[in-house]
């Protein structure tokens, strides 16, 4: 962003040369923003020129599967597909169990450019949808700035948050996720409410409500939205800030937001029934209470109604609480869901759902990944935050707000970084913006009216370069020249080193693919390893339509949605029994694997072992949590410290325990493995040789192998395949009469039904 | 005026006149004049197809000249034949007319017209080429990875031909020396991956006898069962070429694990398998790219020779027998190399089919062709026999009543098939300018809109304060 070198900002200020200021700074504010959105669009390509044109990772290989089948078979028929690849054998009502706004957006972008004749083909469109978004929410977050400071923040905040990397992690080309458009409308939510509060106009609310059902169809943060504004409201009736602005803003956006959000079929009743969406409801009580209370004051504002305000205030809300409390008690209301709890207690998941804990990105985050995902802003920002603070005004409320308890919720898990970083964005926005305000003034020509109001002096830094050298007429006004021009040319090099770093973590960090890899030779060549397509590729084309394959959750939606085969557990990870069915056949031996197997009709099964070429994030590395789930649903069966050494270690090689060296996951990853490092068989990833080798598979086969031995897949025999001991001749016997019941007699082995009479020379007509 | 009856009877008779004439193939008679008087033949089943090369001395012991005469395929194996062509002593192609002959119902017969008749007591010499695709029968049926491929070839020992032969040689060409088991009539001999059969002297017409050969045969049995050929004709210089390929390992079936460690520790593990093959594209394509439904399959190189584009196909994993794969290849060339015009008169001369592998074949090949909006007056030739499938329109960029797509279709393609086909057709020239039009005028509406919009005014009152910057 510090290289948009616009030659002159006029600032308001220089009438005499522009006539037209609005017209001027319009354009200023148009560039500004279109050049944001080019550069947060372009340094999200990366993959896309690495590598190609392709979906990402796990969850985005989902959403582009639903959205291909919603382009092809409508939306209706959307609504009530019937997933019967997933969840093998129970299934999975996809409809009524995804946020369908992502799936909607790309669908009617790919209908529209189809009516207009331009034969898009629909992965390229869900590919480069997130950044695209990325520049409407650059857009979102300039108006929210604009709204709380001045539009010179706005444009701060929007080129921040362009490139950031706590939201470039989340949008780059091809991470097809709801992340991707529900920031955008995070910010476009949080801009019309702080509008419709502004304005107290029934529009604006309105469309504050339209745009959280957007929201609420994208995303499941939009809870985030529906515990915030009930909080400002809140706040601002605890601060003594009720007007009648906040009580139309409020209810309006509370009835239609309510009613908009319940159409969504995931959604469906939670808003009113469920403990995370009841401070909404508690908080418009008690609004409505504060307002009946007020309209009694108005009529008669004598001093004995303050105190009845007060009390009634407080009564209400005590009351709405009780009601609250009484209704979940009852039944009524469902409590809090236990992903919730994760958020207030970061050991619960722990100890409770492993599931949830087994996944990286719901770990707490460390200090390094606040600076690695926000570099400079991450000191920047409080210094708006006290700026908000200290002019504190309606807005300025909200924001803080938003401040604390995003910052409270990134700390808690990594994944929610993302609804940090627009509000840091925003804050550093107002911080520098305030910043060049103080070290800029001075420039102006002595005449010209200093309007406490205008405060959209600033959108950027560039210009800054020119004016530094004039000679300032009043040094003795507070800074000095050298100080002035020192402080600028310091922060220039902060913001340049930013966008450098933006670009270095976008680029290397969040730009993988991650289902093709890349490694580099020596002499700097790139070898692209595409084991992952080739296995899925392999399922596609040279497994039976309807073949099983088992394999870990992590790898559900991508065998959904490249290899087209049913699987038995995916990422969408509804049912904790049934993933720890799966974790109990990779943990057991053979025999008993065999047996759930059987049990749950595999016909092959897939994992992923990276001891080939050194790729950690392989399945012997995830092993542990698989007993871990496993050994939450089955406890007699699966114990996590029989997979331990004496000693407490997890290792793969002779130390092992015994439980380890032969369960089935350890099997299939080191079946016939006898490549790689310099003794055969060497296990790059654990730097360890396997304790157990050279061992036969009885009831499995090794079906296909990718290069790299980076999948494996096998296929499960059936029963009549496998070996089985061998009878001699005298000792085999057959019996035929014993199992053949009275009834069906005539159905005797070796009788043809209808037998045709052959009589010789005559032609048989008919058989 | 005709009476209307007798209008009626004249429309019948016409119709029929001309259903027998469509419906209805030629009818030849086996002329008694003509005896085959040597016949030199060379069976090549060292690939996955049969390809026989007949090199047949006629001589016309009649007394009449001779124009033309009759090839004949025998019913075992007319279903697999998929080309059939010919040529004279001076190496030029010969017209092959399909026909019938009363009495041989079951035989497939070809009147082959002469340029110069055969005078009585002289004699013309033909090379007669015929490729039989999915002739070789893998046997056993179904080999584990580290076997060799076994394939069992049965066709006709003796030269197939509606005339008697005086003396006939073949040799079959397996390029191995592993047989297991052939067919042994005197005189024979084996030499070095060849059996030559015969001199076998005064055979009869139409004699068959079964010619069995068992050996190794390694070369990649891969089809392509289905091959859709896109071709997008742009009058702006550029022809772009999508070929979407589905293709199966017709070989013998793999039977048990696939071991990668055995696939990597030895090289000759799968000797039956393909790693790899060949496709050749014309010298002038550009841009191509090889991607299947999940994306670039970053295993191939190209390599620009002089006369062609060499790209060096890697599907995604090794081809055993029974594997199947699909993917989509594409490239650019230059039109100017295929499409000729005159004024408003286009004629775009192009492959039918191209070069997929060396002793390629395939099962269905659909090929169309997009030609720019606004074209008229369509007209094909083909080199051969293909099913036309209807017209249809595509609408792509800026189209506006959509560009005319003509296709057709051919079963049981081999290389011989890769041949040019012609199409004629009208374009105005004017009609260029359309699309630039397009794009000008929708820009141009736009802008009006907006000063438009700007210079009205829908606010219902005057705002207090002037709109602050």
């Amino acid at each position: 962003m510090t290289t948009l070198a616009e030659p002159n900002l006029g600032n308001g200020r220089n009438k005499g040369l522009f006539n037209n200021m609005t017209g001027f700074s319009t354009l200023i504010t148009v560039t500004v923003l279109l050049l944001a959105w080019l550069a947060g669009f372009a340094s999200r390509l990366f993959a896309v020129i690495r590598f190609e044109s392709i979906i990402h990772e796990f969850d985005p290989w989902f959403n582009y599967r639903s959205t291909a089948y919603m382009v092809q078979h409508g939306f209706y028929n959307f609504l009530n597909w019937f997933d019967e690849r997933a969840w093998y054998p129970l299934g999975r009502i996809v409809g009524g169990t995804v946020y369908p706004g992502l799936m909607i957006t790309s669908g009617s972008i790919h209908w529209l450019l189809h009516a207009l004749n331009i034969p898009i083909h629909i992965r390229d469109i869900c590919v480069f949808l997130a950044p695209v978004f990325s520049g409407l929410t650059a857009i979102a977050t300039y108006l929210l700035t604009a709204e709380l400071w001045s539009r010179g923040a706005g444009l701060f905040a929007a080129c921040f948050i362009a490139i950031v990397p706590g939201y470039s992690s989340r949008s780059v080309a091809g991470s097809y996720d709801n992340e991707g458009i529900a920031i955008f409308a995070l910010q476009f939510t949080y801009f019309l409410w702080l509008k419709s509060l502004k304005t107290g106009s029934v529009f604006w609310s309105i469309c504050t409500a339209l745009s959280y059902f957007y929201m609420v169809s994208a995303w499941g943060g939009y809870v985030f939205i529906i515990n915030l504004i009930p909080l400002h409201v809140f706040a601002l009736l605890i601060m003594g800030r009720f007007s009648q602005r906040l009580f139309v803003s409020y209810s309006v956006f509370y009835i239609v937001g309510l009613l908009l959000s319940m159409q969504i079929p995931f959604v469906g009743f939670q808003p009113i029934r469920t403990s995370e969406h009841m401070a909404a409801s508690g908080v418009f009580a008690l609004l409505m209470a504060v307002g009946a209370l007020k309209y009694l004051h108005s009529l008669n504002p004598k001093g004995q109604w303050k105190q009845l305000l007060i009390v009634g205030g407080l009564v209400s809300a005590a009351l709405v609480f009780l009601m609250v409390v009484f209704l979940t008690y009852m039944g009524v209301i469902a409590p809090w869901s236990g992903r919730f709890y994760s958020l207030w207690d970061t050991a619960y998941a722990k100890i409770h759902i492993p599931i949830i804990a087994s996944v990286s990105e719901h770990q707490p985050t460390t200090w390094s990944s606040f600076f690695f995902d926000l570099h400079v802003l991450v000191c920047t920002f409080p210094v708006g935050l006290w700026y908000c603070v200290k002019n504190i005004n309606d807005e300025r409320v909200f924001v803080t707000l938003y401040a604390l308890s995003a910052v409270y919720f990134a700390g808690v898990m990594v994944r929610l970084m993302l609804t940090l970083t627009p509000v840091v964005c925003v804050l550093s926005g107002i911080a520098f913006s305030i910043l060049l305000d103080l070290l800029l003034r001075e420039d102006e020509l002595p005449a010209a009216p200093v309007e406490p109001n205008d405060k959209n002096l600033y959108d950027k830094a560039g210009k800054v370069k020119k004016r530094a050298p004039e000679p300032t007429t009043q040094a003795d006004f507070g800074l000095g020249t050298n100080v002035r021009s020192g402080v600028l040319i310091a922060f220039m090099i902060l913001l340049m080193l930013f966008s450098v770093h933006c670009t270095w973590a976008t680029s290397n960090a969040y730009s993988s693919p991650s289902i093709v890899l890349a490694s580099y030779g020596n002499d700097g060549s790139r070898k692209i390893l595409d084991d992952f397509r080739e296995a899925y590729g392999w399922l596609s084309q040279n497994t039976a339509d309807d073949a099983r394959i088992m394999s870990w959750w992590d790898y559900g939606y991508q065998i959904a949605g490249m290899g087209n085969r049913t699987t038995l557990v995916d990422n969408n990870t509804w049912n904790n029994s049934h993933i720890a069915l799966v974790g109990k056949a990779m943990a057991s031996n053979e025999t008993a694997a065999y047996d759930i197997m059987t049990m749950l009709d595999v016909d092959y099964v897939l994992v992923i072992f990276g001891g080939a070429i050194g790729y950690s994030g392989d399945d012997i590395n995830k092993f542990i949590w698989m007993v871990r789930i496993a050994e939450g649903e089955h406890p007699k069966d699966i114990h996590e410290a029989d997979y331990f050494t004496e000693k407490g270690e997890y290792r793969v090689d002779s130390e092992a325990s015994k439980t380890m060296l032969n369960c089935l996951m350890y099997k299939l990853s080191y079946y016939r493995y006898d490549s790689g490092g310099s003794p055969p068989g060497y296990d790059r990833t654990r730097g360890a040789l396997p304790g157990n080798r050279g061992f036969k598979l009885t009831f499995l086969e090794e079906a296909y192998t990718t290069e790299h031995w980076l999948v494996r897949i096998y296929r499960v025999k059936k029963p009549y395949e496998f070996n089985r001991p061998r009878l001699p001749l005298a000792k085999r016997t057959i019996q035929t009469s014993l199992t053949m019941s009275k009834k069906t007699s005539k159905r005797r082995k070796g009788v043809l039904k209808n037998k045709p009479t052959l009589v010789k020379g005559k032609k048989l007509s008919k058989l | 005026m005709m009476p209307a009856m007798a209008k009626l009877q004249f429309c019948v008779l016409f119709l029929v006149y001309v259903a027998s004439q469509c419906g209805g193939a030629n009818v030849d008679v086996v002329s008694s004049a003509i005896t085959v008087k040597n016949v030199d033949r060379t069976i090549d089943i060292s690939s996955q197809l049969v390809k026989i090369n007949s090199k047949i001395t006629f001589e016309n012991t009649g007394k009449s000249p001779v124009k033309s005469f009759l090839l004949a395929v025998e019913s075992s194996s007319k279903s697999k034949l998929a080309f059939i062509g010919g040529k004279d002593s001076n190496n030029k192609d010969l017209r092959l007319v399909e026909t019938t002959v009363k009495g041989y119902d079951n035989a497939k017969f070809w009147r082959v017209d002469l340029k110069e008749s055969i005078n009585a007591g002289s004699t013309a010499s033909a090379v007669v080429e015929t490729v039989y695709s999915k002739a070789l029968q893998p046997y056993p049926t179904a080999i584990t990875q580290q076997e060799e491929q076994l394939v069992k070839y049965i066709g006709n020992l003796y030269f197939y031909s509606p005339y008697p032969v005086t003396s006939q040689k073949t040799n079959v060409i397996l390029n191995t020396k592993t047989v297991e088991n052939f067919t042994k009539v005197k005189p024979f001999s084996q030499l070095d991956g060849t059996i030559a059969y015969g001199p076998y002297t005064n055979t009869a017409a139409f004699t068959e006898k079964e010619l069995l050969v068992h050996y190794k045969n390694n070369s990649p049995f891969l089809t392509v069962t289905r091959l859709e050929r896109l071709i997008e004709v742009s009058h702006w210089g550029n022809i772009a070429v999508e070929e979407t390929i589905e293709i199966e390992h017709t070989g013998a079936k793999l039977k048990g694990p696939f071991s990668r460690y055995d696939y990597q520790q030895d090289h000759h593990s799968g000797p039956a398998s393909v790693r790899s093959y060949k496709t050749l594209l014309p010298a002038s394509a550009s841009d191509v790219y090889y991607r299947d439904t999940n994306g670039n399959i970053s295993t191939s190189n190209m390599k620009v020779k002089k006369d062609s584009v060499e790209l060096d196909l890697r599907p995604r994993y090794p081809l055993f027998g029974g594997w199947r794969s699909h993917y989509t290849l594409g490239y650019n060339v230059p039109s100017y190399e295929y499409l000729y015009y005159s004024g408003n008169e286009y004629l775009l001369k192009m492959r039918a089919v191209d070069h997929v592998f060396d002793d390629m074949q395939i099962d269905e090949l659909v090929t169309k062709v997009i030609l720019p909006e606004g074209t008229t007056n369509i007209k094909v030739n083909f080199p051969f026999s293909v099913t036309k499938l209807p017209d249809s329109l595509h609408y792509t960029y800026l189209d506006t009543k959509g560009r005319p797509v003509i296709t057709f279709s051919k079963n049981n393609i081999v290389e011989n098939h890769i041949q040019d086909f012609q199409l004629r057709y009208t374009f105005p020239r004017i009609l260029m300018l359309q699309e630039p039009l397009l794009v000008v005028g929708f820009l141009f509406a736009l802008f009006l809109c907006v000063i438009i919009y700007m210079r009205l005014d829908f606010s219902i009152h005057k705002s207090e304060h002037p709109h602050k910057d």
